[in-house]
Parts: structure tokens; sequence; C-alpha cells
């Protein structure tokens, strides 16, 4: 508490590459986000991050979209499962979509993995909301 | 009155047999046909429930007033034959409190060959003959629904195996009534794979007292194949042990046909519903994140007052454009349904391919892509022009689209005859694709597996709808890194005549 809140890396997977420009537009606005970084399918965003040499380059929080090609936001959430132990950093995972079916929002809901469902459009309250529970966390993870 | 000899009545004995007579419901009359003089006993009054003298004791009286006007042929049949050997009629008589009551009437003619003298006895036989109409009417009623009901009742006697059947079963059977039956002979007119069924139903019910209740395929004697429902309750003795086996027999047919038709409709029915509630959400996945885009590049635009604003625009531009898209997409899935009613026509599939490659020529020629169709199995359809073109058109793209990197492409279309189905295939070398990942995801509206920029998602969703419009199916095969075999069934005869 005694330090200004960092700003934070969000890590952006999705096909649809007008989301991703807006996105990163929008934490740009809002300022809390450090530049974040984009991948454009699952399969992508899981090569870099399983790499070891960029474990200090690993993201703070990821935002992953449902229907991608090559490997989907479903098996994002199973190989990112798999990984993660070996990431030595918790990162929160949140899906992003705009899916209505309430199979897909249940299933979101449930998974451990994932930290929440956001329905598209995102806006700057949802990223602020998102970025002072990031805070609390580090500073807990701190704490402890 | 003819005794045997050595039995000899005297006056008195008369009046002894009169007063016998009297007291069960009978009673006896004289008619004299010439002089009309006609003479009733006691009983006669009082089997008709009037005092002795209360009726006016003539033959019109009896003729008019207490005989049922429908029976009067019958009575007079009794008169008129010959003396020797009486006949016997039913009749029915107006009693003074029950209405007309039946009565069996015996009459004989004088033996004396001067007079016209004719004498009988009236018996009432009411309650014996409507107890006897009863019993005929319940009868009629029993064996009218059996037959009716296709239903009939069988026993089995366990120590013998002996099955005994009624005339409903054997009618069922189309058997001749009373064909003498051994237990496996029964069995052995249920279909093949239904008997294991049958027979071990039978033995849990004779060495485990389990009653049973199935319904089966039955071939009849005349080779007819129905629905059968067979119904049995075991009878067991004072030790438990089951002696006869007793249950029910009924031809259901068309009642299960009726009930497996509508399990498949019901089916045919949840599917078309599940992939219309999948197409909505597919549509409003698709309009959202356009429409959420959009949202997001205005407000951009309007919060952004940097060198950005341009680049912005043009993603304004971008969405517009993949709206424009995305609504042709929906009117040719809509399409798809309305141009059924376009009807059918003789199309040649070789016709159909030269108008799909004529389309893709640039494509093909980019691609460098080898076409090898073979058409001289089943060389026209009765299809829709329109789908069939699209079926090629959909089908070369993908080939295309999906070529491996380092082969070109190589496209085998065969169309042949199959089980009187149509099938119309296409095997490509190219990408492949997991099957056990994907599955049927790849027949779904915007799905795409590979990173492709012209993949939308859109082809085989397009190439399903029609192909099931029609009564066909779509099948895939697939090998990652070897290709991808689409095997069409286009057309079940059954279906179309």
């Amino acid at each position: 508490m005694n330090s200004e809140p960092r700003a934070v890396t969000a890590c952006v997977i999705d096909d649809d590459r007008i989301f991703t420009f807006g996105i990163t537009k929008l934490m740009e606005i809002t300022g809390l986000f450090s530049p974040t970084m984009q991948f454009i399918n699952g399969q992508e965003a899981i090569n870099f991050l399983s790499n070891p040499e960029n474990g200090d380059k690993l993201p703070d929080v990821i935002f992953v979209d449902i229907n991608m090609p090559v490997m989907n936001g479903w098996e994002f959430t199973r190989s990112f499962e798999e990984i993660k132990p070996r990431l030595g950093k918790n990162i929160p995972v949140y899906m992003v979509s705009s899916s209505v079916d309430l199979n897909d929002i249940q299933r979101a809901k449930i998974n451990p993995t994932l930290k929440d469902y956001i329905m598209k459009p995102i806006n700057t309250t949802h990223l602020t909301n998102i970025f002072n529970s990031l805070n609390g966390d580090i500073e807990m993870v701190q704490y402890n | 009155m003819s005794f045997k000899n050595g039995t000899e009545f005297t006056e008195a004995s008369l009046g002894h047999f009169t007063r016998l007579i009297d007291k069960i419901s009978s009673g006896l009359w004289e008619y004299n046909a010439i002089n009309k003089k006609t003479t009733w006993s006691n009983g006669f009054y009082t089997m008709l429930g009037y005092e002795v003298g209360e009726l006016e004791c003539t033959h019109t009286n009896f003729f008019e007033n207490i005989l049922y006007y429908a029976d009067k042929n019958a009575f007079l049949k009794t008169n008129t034959e010959n003396s020797t050997s009486p006949v016997s009629s039913e009749i029915r008589l107006l009693t003074k409190n029950g209405g007309y009551q039946w009565f069996k009437s015996i009459a004989y003619k004088s033996d004396s060959k001067d007079t016209s003298l004719y004498y009988g006895m009236l018996t009432n036989i009411n309650a014996d003959k409507l107890t006897r109409l009863n019993t005929e009417r319940k009868n009629f009623i029993d064996t009218e629904t059996g037959r009716i009901a296709k239903i009939g009742g069988w026993e089995l006697d366990v120590t013998n195996r002996q099955v005994l059947l009624t005339t409903d079963v054997y009618r069922i059977f189309e058997l001749e009534d009373g064909t003498p039956i051994t237990l496996d002979e029964a069995i052995s007119f249920f279909e093949p794979n239904h008997r294991s069924v049958v027979a071990n139903a039978v033995e849990d019910a004779i060495n485990l007292c389990k009653s049973f209740d199935i319904e089966v395929l039955f071939r009849t004697a005349r080779n007819n194949v129905i629905w059968v429902r067979s119904k049995c309750v075991p009878i067991v003795d004072d030790f438990g042990h089951c002696i006869l086996l007793r249950g029910i027999f009924q031809n259901i047919d068309a009642i299960k046909k009726r009930g497996l038709n509508m399990q498949s409709s019901i089916n045919m029915l949840d599917d078309k519903n599940k992939r219309l509630q999948n197409f909505a959400y597919m549509v409003s996945h698709n309009l959202r994140s356009h429409a959420g885009n959009l949202a997001f590049m205005v407000d951009l635009y309007e919060n952004d007052l940097t060198e950005d604003r341009d680049e912005i625009f043009g993603h304004i531009k971008t969405i517009s454009g993949s709206l424009s898209a995305t609504m042709s997409h929906l009117d040719e899935v809509v399409r798809i349904q309305s141009d059924i009613q376009m009807g059918l026509k003789d199309v040649k599939f070789v016709d159909m391919l030269t108008n799909s490659m004529r389309g893709l020529s640039a494509n093909i020629q980019q691609s460098e892509a080898v076409i090898d169709a073979d058409f001289s199995r089943c060389q026209q359809i009765a299809y829709i022009p329109a789908y069939l073109e699209s079926i090629f058109h959909n089908m070369i793209t993908n080939a295309i689209k999906y070529q491996h990197p380092k082969r070109k492409p190589v496209i085998v279309i065969k169309s042949f005859i199959e089980n009187n189905k149509v099938f119309l295939t296409f095997q490509d070398n190219g990408l492949g694709i997991d099957l056990k990942r994907h599955g049927e995801d790849i027949f779904g509206m915007y799905k795409t597996f590979h990173q492709h920029k012209d993949a939308k998602g859109i082809g085989l969703f397009i190439t399903r709808n029609q192909v099931e419009a029609l009564g066909g199916s779509i099948n895939v095969e697939s090998t990652l890194n070897n290709g991808t075999k689409f095997t069409i069934m286009l057309v079940h005869f059954n279906n179309n005549l």
C-alpha cells in the first residue's frame, strides 16, 4: 500500500485484429497497463509462454477469445493449465468473447483456470476493475 | 297320455297331474277349430300372472292380445305340423305385470280323424331364455373384442412344454386354429434377433418366476413381419415352483410403427432444433462481435485525438465490410430453404464440375491443382442444380484453400450408387484436419481451424445444409498432413419415390 500501483502487462489472444487493436488502444488510454503482447491464436501464445527464455517477459494477465483457428480458447485453457506450474508466476486468465451461448458462459464460470467471463465489447470499467484486483493480488503475494 | 303298460291311473290321477302342472308355471289348453270352443287350465291364467277366470278365454283374445305379433307364425307352426311329431317353439306372451315373457309351446292335433281338436302346453322359460341370450351376447362380445383388438391368450404347460393358444392368437400367427405347437416352434416364429429375448424371458419366467412384458418382431406363417406384445404371468404351485405360464399375445404392429415413426420424427426435429439454436448463437455471436468492435472503434475515435484517428476510421470501414459479408452469408443460408421450391432437375455431374471449374479457374491455375473426376458409375442425378454446383464449388475451394504447402493439390472426385443411394466423394491430398479435436465442428458456421487469410468458416456449413435439406448426409474422414475425404450421400431412392 505504500507504493504507487505499478502498470501491468496484458496478453491478448484473439484472431480478431480489430479487437486486439481496440483493447490495446483502450489500455493505453487508461494508462494502467504497459504495452500489451498479442497472439492470433492459442498455440502461438502457448509457444511463447512455455519457452523458458521468455521467463522474465511473462504477462501479468491474459485475455483469451473462444473462437480461434488452430487452437481455440478452450484448448488454450487446457494447455495453459498444464504449463502453469512451470511458469513460476500466477497469471489470471479472463475469457473474452461475443458468445451469448449459455453453455459457453457456464463452462467458463465453473472452469477453475479462468478468473471470469467477459462479454465483448470490453470497456474502461472492466479494465479498471481487473487492474485493481490484480494489484490487490500482487500486494498480497508480496506480503505473505 | 301314454304310460307304459302296467301303470293305470284313476280319474283322480288326472286331477293330481293338473295340480302339479299348475304349480310349475305351465298351462294347458284345448281348442276346437270347428266350434271355436277354447279351454284353459288354471295354470294358464297363473303363468300369465292373472287370477283364474280373469281373462276372456277365447282363441281370438289369445291370438290378438296375448301372443306377441311377431311370434304368431312360430306358434301356428307348432299347431299345423302333423300330430305324430309335435314341434316346440319359443314364443313371447304378454303377462299381467311382467310385460312380454318367453314361453315354450308344444301342440298336438287330436288323434281322432273326425275332430279338429288341438291341444298343447305352454311353459314359462323366461329366466332360462334371458340367461341364454346374455351368454350368447357375452360370447359374441368376447370373441369380437379379441378379434378387433388383435389380442388373445396363451398358456404354457411347464411340464411338457406344450403351448395352448386361443383362436385369436392363431389368427395373429396366421395358422389354422388348433394346430398343435410346442414352445420351441412358437419361439421360431419370432425374428432371429428377437428370439433370444423371448427365449430368455420364458426361461426366467419358468426358473425364477419372473413375469414379463415384451414388444418384439414376429414373422407370421404367411411371412408377414409384425410387432407383437407378449405379456406373461407365471402361475406357481404350493411349493413356489412355476407350473404354468399364462399370458396375452397382441398384434401391436400399427401402434408400434406409429410410435417408431413418431420417435424418428422427434429425433429429426430435435436435431433440426439444435442446429437452429446453434445457428442463432452463431449469428448472434458474429453480429455481436462486429457491433461490439464498431462501438469500440467509435468510442476510441471520439476519445483519441492523436494521429491514430485515421487508423481507427480504417477499422470502422473494415467492420462495415464485414457486416455486409455476414449479412450475405445469412442470405445464403436462408436461401437454402427457399431454393428447395425450385424443384429437382436431371443434372449431369460433369456439367456441374465444368461450371464450377470455370468459376474457379483463377484459383485452379494459381495453385496448379489437378482435378481427377470419374462419373462413369453414376452420370446424372435429379437434384437442385444450384445446390449441386455450390457443393462442387465449396468442395474444390476447400481442397485448394487447405492444400499442403509441400505438394500441388490433387482432387479426386467420384460418383457411384450403393444400396439405393447416390454418393459423391471428394478426396484431396491437403493439410488434413484432426477430427478427434474438431469432429463435428468442421461443419459448423464460422468455425475455422487453420490460420488462413481466407478462412471464413461458411463453406462447409452451407454445403451440409444444402445436402441435408434434400435428405442426404455428409461425412468426413481425414488424416493430418495426408488429406481429407468428404463422402456425400446425395439421394436415398426410397425417400424420393
